[in-house]
């Protein structure tokens, strides 16, 4: 019998983190649910609004006060230059059409709006907003049944198959809800985001049962560790590159920031679910395999 | 070292990229730039000068970039003074005579065959549905065609009208404008444009090719007639001719022959006026004098007006309507009554910044990654390998862009990155499982890599398969290029990788 080591030990226990995890995330999710009717907050892309840039210097929180009460959810922030740190714009974004906003702003600035040379707009109907959105979420679901149905065709084994899918479905959810938590406001890149995350997690995922499963040489525990040495520089690397690109990024252009926090946050629990929660589900189901196959040599 | 069959693939994709992305002859050694609209009311457009071409002199000296355009244009005209400009392009040479500067825009010529979408680029783009109707696909088809006869006639030529439909169904009109936004998009794009003429309350004609035969745009029968100090600031009139289908001219004497003679102290004119109705709004009233009354005439005037607070304002805001008004009477009304609901500008020069971070933000990820794989393998071979791949495979997804005339929008980009984050991925793999101490061929573990890479592989594909149609398709950029990306690199890339492992772990 080959020494036991603490993760040999303890890896079940190991399970409670993810699922404590999992449940906190799920209640939160289903709370957040009935209060809003939504599973996270949107931006106006997804609700419908106007968002109109001002190439100007302007204050932001000026701007907040005197436009409160014309200009419907108003939020308005101000837009650095990476090099110089000079205020470059200021962004004005509400819930209201976007003829009215920019008459309203007009007002307020003391002069006249042209789109691609002193502002720019973007406005969604809320409309259109509510169907792009319901066709986003849609895609995340076919997106994940895609993905689960070929991590199925890999493997042929329901159990490991289970444990990259719930690993995956973990992972979108933990996201999903410090995404949530941080005040973010998920836009249609945001959602992108999520696809993408769905590749990247499950990249380990299948490193790691690959390994386990189809490969023979060594033990149980050095074919783990070897994968966790692989993975978790995959992951790393793609951590630290989103990360760096990140600060460069948020200087210039809100939906790259948008997607790229969201994958920094994503690639953290990927790290966490491929490692404990994959890991766990499959060294039990491995354990309990070797342990059957030996109970029927013995009879 | 001898090369495999895997490397020369790699070589022989890479230089086909390169040359879809460049040209050939090389498109950086071009000189001059590119003209992006002509008026089409201008002698040059007479002349033969069009959008597209590249202008290479200007009055017989050689022009190299958008610098030393401006320095040549800039200064020449003044209001008054009757100027010669002889433009020389890639097509033939064409003279110009004035005291203003042509109706001419240009830009930069481009170095590559990359088409840079309106994020990159700057432009504008709406998604336009009907009001309270659905489009069937054919009537999507109409309306796609007179908006873009409409544009054109209006002198916007760096277009794009396309029909998009969604998930759900819908039916949409896709209009991406590059460069600059006009300043009346809206008015161009929603507007139904229902012009009327009526006398009292009966029609006598309508815009549009059936009640009108042609619309006069040249000096002679379109011009400002003067400008006026008025109530606030200047009004300045504007006049044109239109001829009228026999029709038309037919039904305006059965109106008029019933109407009687009011006589004043400028003339004798009817007792009733003609009413020039644009979109339920009144543009002007045209008095009709006496001698038209009962008569077929084809031949009619139009005139309006616009203001401003100082002259120059009035005159623009003029021939503005003015261009409006013979759109309008040249295309017609659109057949329904249009909604925008989805609209965004972006500002050329903001592209043009966007595209430098963008590349900034690229190489920055680039070069942590291989500083990290450098400190994890204690190689500066397999850093190398990394930027090198990496380098590959967006110069592949760059030229297959080019190739298939693929607009680079910001989801686009966003695809490039999520290639190089797999990429990176995959090497490490590669690095990992040739590099493992197991008794086995390095083919084989090459093999045991590609396993993983393409159970990875299938997993992404098939998740970004629902957006070519989720959200009208606006994030389709991402999944295809995404695609591109990741194929290339399962297929091309990573493999020649592997075999240069191969090589060097047999010297």
């Amino acid at each position: 019998m080959e020494q036991r080591n603490w993760h040999d030990k303890y890896y079940k226990l190991l399970l409670l983190i993810p699922l404590i995890l999992i449940l906190f995330s799920l209640t939160y999710v289903t709370i957040n649910y009935q209060k809003t009717g939504d599973f996270f907050k949107k931006d106006i892309s997804l609700t419908g609004g106007t968002s109109i840039t001002v190439y100007d210097k302007i204050s932001s929180s000026q701007a907040e006060i005197d436009l409160g009460n014309k200009l419907q959810n108003l939020n308005v922030r101000e837009i650095y230059d990476f090099g110089t740190n000079e205020q470059r714009a200021l962004i004005v974004e509400t819930t209201s059409d976007w003829e009215t906003s920019k008459s309203i702003l007009e007002e307020y600035l003391g002069y006249e709006l042209v789109e691609g040379e002193n502002s720019d707009i973007a406005f969604t109907g809320s409309i259109l907003s509510e169907s792009f959105y319901s066709q986003l979420l849609v895609a995340i679901l076919i997106a994940f049944l895609f993905m689960a149905i070929v991590v199925f065709i890999i493997f042929r084994n329901l159990a490991p198959s289970g444990a990259v899918i719930i690993s995956a479905f973990a992972d979108i959810l933990m996201t999903l809800v410090v995404v949530d938590l941080f005040g973010i406001k998920m836009s249609t890149a945001g959602i992108v985001a999520f696809l993408m995350l769905i590749g990247y997690s499950v990249d380990t995922d299948i490193l790691l049962t690959t390994r386990v499963l189809k490969r023979h040489e060594d033990n149980l525990n050095t074919r783990i560790f070897g994968a966790f040495k692989t993975g978790i520089t995959m992951t790393l690397t793609s951590f630290f590159a989103i990360l760096f690109a990140l600060l460069i990024v948020q200087s210039f252009s809100i939906i790259l920031t948008q997607i790229f926090l969201i994958l920094v946050i994503g690639l953290f629990f990927d790290m966490l679910n491929t490692w404990i929660t994959n890991v766990s589900i499959l060294k039990w189901y491995v354990e309990h395999k070797e342990h059957k196959l030996k109970s029927e040599v013995e009879q | 070292m001898k090369l495999g069959f895997k490397v020369w693939l790699l070589i022989f994709v890479l230089f086909f990229s390169l040359l879809f992305i460049f040209g050939l002859p090389p498109k950086f050694l071009d000189s001059g730039v590119t003209i992006t609209s002509v008026g089409s009311n201008s002698t040059l457009f007479d002349q033969g000068l069009r959008q597209g071409q590249t202008i290479i002199a200007i009055d017989g000296n050689k022009i190299t970039n958008f610098e030393d355009y401006t320095n040549l244009v800039s200064g020449k005209f003044i209001s008054g003074i009757e100027t010669k400009l002889i433009i020389q392009t890639d097509k033939g040479q064409y003279t110009y005579y004035g005291d203003t500067f042509p109706d001419l825009t240009v830009k930069e010529i481009s170095k590559t065959n990359l088409l840079l979408g309106l994020d990159l680029a700057g432009g504008s783009r709406a998604l336009i549905k009907a009001e309270n109707k659905s489009l069937t696909q054919s009537e999507l088809g109409d309306l796609i065609e007179i908006t873009q006869n409409r544009l054109n006639a209006f002198g916007l030529t760096d277009l794009k009208v396309s029909p998009v439909s969604d998930l759900s169904g819908n039916n949409f009109m896709l209009i991406e404008i590059a460069g600059a936004t006009p300043k009346d998009l809206k008015e161009l794009i929603s507007k139904q444009g229902k012009f009327e003429a009526k006398i009292g309350n009966e029609t006598v004609f309508e815009g549009g090719a059936r009640d009108i035969a042609s619309v006069g745009r040249d000096a002679q029968s379109a011009r400002i007639e003067g400008c006026n100090p008025g109530e606030a600031g200047y009004v300045c009139t504007f006049n044109f001719e239109i001829v009228l289908s026999r029709d038309a001219a037919q039904r305006q004497a059965e109106i008029t022959s019933t109407i009687p003679v009011n006589s004043t102290p400028q003339g004798n004119y009817l007792a009733e006026k003609l009413d020039l109705i644009l979109d339920d709004n009144l543009v002007d009233s045209l008095l009709i004098s006496e001698g038209l009354k009962g008569r077929v005439t084809t031949q009619i005037a139009i005139s309006g007006s616009g203001s401003g607070a100082t002259q120059e304002e009035a005159l623009k805001e003029a021939k503005a309507q003015m261009k409006k008004l013979q759109t309008i009477l040249m295309t017609g009304s659109l057949p329904y009554k249009l909604e925008i609901v989805k609209l965004d500008t972006i500002s050329p020069i903001l592209g043009e910044e966007f595209t430098k971070y963008i590349l900034l933000a690229g190489i920055v990820a680039i070069l942590s990654v291989s500083i990290i794989l450098f400190i994890r393998y204690k190689s500066w071979k397999s850093s190398l390998a990394l930027i090198l791949t990496t380098v590959s495979e967006v110069i592949i997804i760059l030229g297959i862009s080019s190739f298939i005339r693929w607009n680079l929008d910001l989801p686009s980009i966003a695809g490039i990155l999520a290639t190089i984050g797999t990429g990176v991925d995959d090497l490490v793999v590669l690095l990992d499982e040739t590099g493992s101490k197991v008794s086995l061929s390095i083919k084989q573990r090459i093999k045991r890599a590609f396993a993983i890479i393409l159970g990875a592989y299938f997993t992404t594909v098939v998740s970004l398969i629902p957006l070519f149609w989720a959200g009208a398709g606006l994030l389709k950029g991402f999944a295809l290029t995404t695609i591109i990306g990741i194929s290339i690199g399962v297929f091309i890339t990573r493999p020649a990788f592997g075999e240069l492992l191969e090589r060097f772990k047999k010297e």
